[in-house]
């Protein structure tokens, strides 16, 4: 079955692309997909929990097999593998990318459902003539025309072999369009609606971080540390200070041209207080809970992988 | 009245002076000094010290609303590849939305190049783009199996403008697996450097450049050395435009001591520009952290004064 599956060709993809072959190859694989969707949603109710559970262990098995089966070593592509083990070994491993461009397809159709369920929406609003339609007008309209103008733009790059849309003078409509459209205004709001983030950080912090407690303050303490040594030009001119001071008491290496204070005068460094914060505090405190997180997904994964987990698939 | 004041700060007031001091410092174009993180100069020495004629790899997963942070981190990465003629393929597994961020970033340095008078950095000669990849975990499950059954697929144009595989360039005509590859950069705002690190950790040498919010999660994997060096936010940038203008560990007065690690070193950029967006920001990300300190400080204060006086005169005997 591996060595089968490792043979599979990629229909529609192995021929010249743009071809006649192709784009039959397209609609055919295009019809037999949405046959297979319809029949499955054909599928009565108490077949379809059996059906995801089936998939779902086979594919979560192939992956779990090339984790654990041994895997012939420096096997070049024209050289046959040798007994059983081998044999699965490289059906697992070339089935992988296999398995790979399925999860890419899958996941690509998540962006063409997101697009179709906000078209249906807005559609939906401009059709009922809803009160708020003009923000769906909106949306439609520069949705189509970032996508017209961004594809067109693409393909003239694409077909541009000198390079001569690298000059901005040798542009035309649509890199003017995608460029105003994509630079110039989708990049800008984006940047500003995070940026508006800072605004509130600021206002908040004014608000809500007051020493009221012990813990309060220990967290006070702390940011404050890190957020100094987060300013280096400050915290070199301090360090130089030091290490001055340090010179001046005849402290041995202390060299202000670096800066290095050497021995005690080291403990003065913020920079170094925030590295100790980060390395003793905030390291280990993060691998905990990273620890904590992947034992619960190790326990969820083996949960679905095996079809324990009771919700998730309608019946 | 005025203690009242401070107390209770519009927040207009605020506001106004938050765009006051990060506009105005925006102007100033001076060289700052800079005491270089510990991950900064080891990812400055690791991508510095790359041997000549190897492919790196570049996971560029962020947008628009992270360009403060990642288009500076993306910038000084590539300025330094073309600078050492290191040829580089550079894809998303991040957002669909990224190749086309990335491309406006190769598009710009490609200007700055032709500027500078600096030779043009080609497409399928220099560099590939692959574009994205909408799966990150199978993506990168199947870059660390078999890397060409995964890029063998992509067609990119050549300097004839023919279509060809991405492994007909001279970008990926070496790379039989992703262990050919000296090194992987993901240049993120998001988790997927965790999807990188599970998949190929073991396969090949990882490096990253992410967001000050990711930056502590990434800690953790440079500590254990599962990530050869880190680039952490504005910081990070600063950190490695300063190291690519000033070098690391040499004999030069200006150059950076790094001296928990005295013995590995990185030569300067020469060829283009180094000190630009890291620089040019730091000042205005310097004044607002003190202004959030002042405003924090200002705060607590007059917590206390107001508490102070509301005392009774009987607890202070």
């Amino acid at each position: 079955m591996m060595e089968l599956l490792a043979q599979v060709e990629y229909g529609p993809l192995a021929v010249k692309p743009y071809s006649t072959e192709w784009l039959i190859g397209l609609i055919v694989t295009f019809l037999l997909a949405a046959g297979a969707a319809i029949g499955l949603s054909k599928v009565p109710a108490n077949f379809r929990r059996p059906i995801v559970s089936i998939g779902t262990f086979l594919c979560g098995l192939i992956y779990v097999l090339y984790w654990l089966w041994p895997r012939p070593v420096n096997l070049k592509p024209d050289q046959v593998p040798n007994g059983m083990v081998e044999q699965v070994g490289k059906g697992l491993s070339d089935t992988l990318p296999l398995l790979a461009d399925v999860a890419n397809i899958l996941t690509s159709f998540l962006l063409g459902l997101g697009v179709y369920s906000l078209a249906r929406i807005h559609f939906g609003k401009i059709i009922k003539r809803q009160s708020d339609r003009g923000f769906s007008w909106v949306l439609i309209v520069s949705a189509t025309m970032i996508s017209v103008f961004g594809f067109v733009d693409y393909i003239l790059r694409s077909q541009d072999k000198a390079g001569k849309l690298v000059d901005r003078e040798n542009w035309g409509f649509f890199n003017v369009g995608q460029d105003i459209m994509f630079d110039g205004l989708l990049l800008q709001m984006d940047s500003v609606m995070f940026s508006l983030i800072a605004f509130f950080i600021l206002s908040a912090a004014y608000r809500a971080f007051r020493i009221r407690s012990v813990e309060s303050t220990v967290m006070m303490a702390s940011a404050l540390v890190l957020m100094l040594s987060l300013l280096s030009p400050i915290m070199f001119q301090w360090n130089t200070m030091i290490a001055q001071m340090a010179k001046g008491m005849n402290i041995p290496n202390a060299d202000p041209s670096i800066p290095y204070p050497g021995g005690f005068f080291h403990n003065l460094q913020i920079s170094d207080w925030a590295n100790w914060v980060k390395g003793n505090l905030q390291t280990p405190a993060l691998r905990a809970v990273d620890f904590g997180i992947l034992l619960g997904a190790l326990a969820m994964g083996l949960r679905l992988w095996l079809g324990l987990e009771k919700g998730g698939v309608s019946v | 009245m005025i203690k009242e004041k401070l107390l209770n700060i519009d927040r207009r007031i605020l506001y106004g002076l938050l765009i006051l001091v990060t506009v105005i410092p925006l102007r100033c174009d001076q060289k700052l000094n800079n005491i270089t993180d510990d991950y900064s100069n080891a990812f400055y020495e690791a991508v510095s010290n790359i041997p000549e004629g190897k492919t790196v790899f570049i996971e560029s997963d962020w947008t628009t609303s992270t360009r403060g942070e990642n288009s500076g981190h993306l910038e000084a990465l590539l300025r330094i590849l073309m600078a050492k003629k290191t040829k580089f393929a550079i894809f998303s597994v991040g957002d669909a939305q990224a190749p086309g961020v990335f491309r406006g970033v190769l598009l710009r340095l490609m200007e700055e190049r032709k500027t500078l008078g600096l030779p043009a950095y080609q497409p399928f000669e220099d560099y590939v783009d692959l574009g994205y990849f909408a799966n990150a975990e199978g993506t990168l499950q199947a870059i660390g199996g078999d890397v060409r059954k995964v890029f063998e697929k992509k067609s990119i144009r050549d300097a004839e403008g023919k279509q060809r595989s991405a492994f007909d360039s001279p970008v990926l005509s070496n790379v039989k697996s992703v262990g050919d590859v000296p090194m992987y950069i993901v240049v993120t705002a998001s988790n997927t450097i965790d999807r990188a690190i599970e998949r190929l950790s073991a396969k090949t040498t990882l490096a990253c450049m992410c967001t000050g919010v990711i930056g502590p999660s990434a800690l953790p994997y440079f500590q254990s050395g599962q990530l050869k060096g880190v680039a952490i936010g504005l910081k990070g940038v600063f950190d490695i435009e300063y190291l690519m203008a000033n070098g690391l560990n040499l004999e030069t007065k200006e150059s950076v001591k790094w001296s928990k690690q005295p013995d590995k070193t990185a030569q300067p950029i020469t060829v283009g520009k180094t000190l630009d967006r890291g620089n040019r920001y730091f000042l205005s990300f310097m004044c607002a952290i003190l202004l959030l300190i002042a405003t924090v400080v200002t705060g607590n204060v007059m917590m206390f004064v107001a508490r102070a006086q509301s005392k009774p005169q009987g607890d202070e005997a």
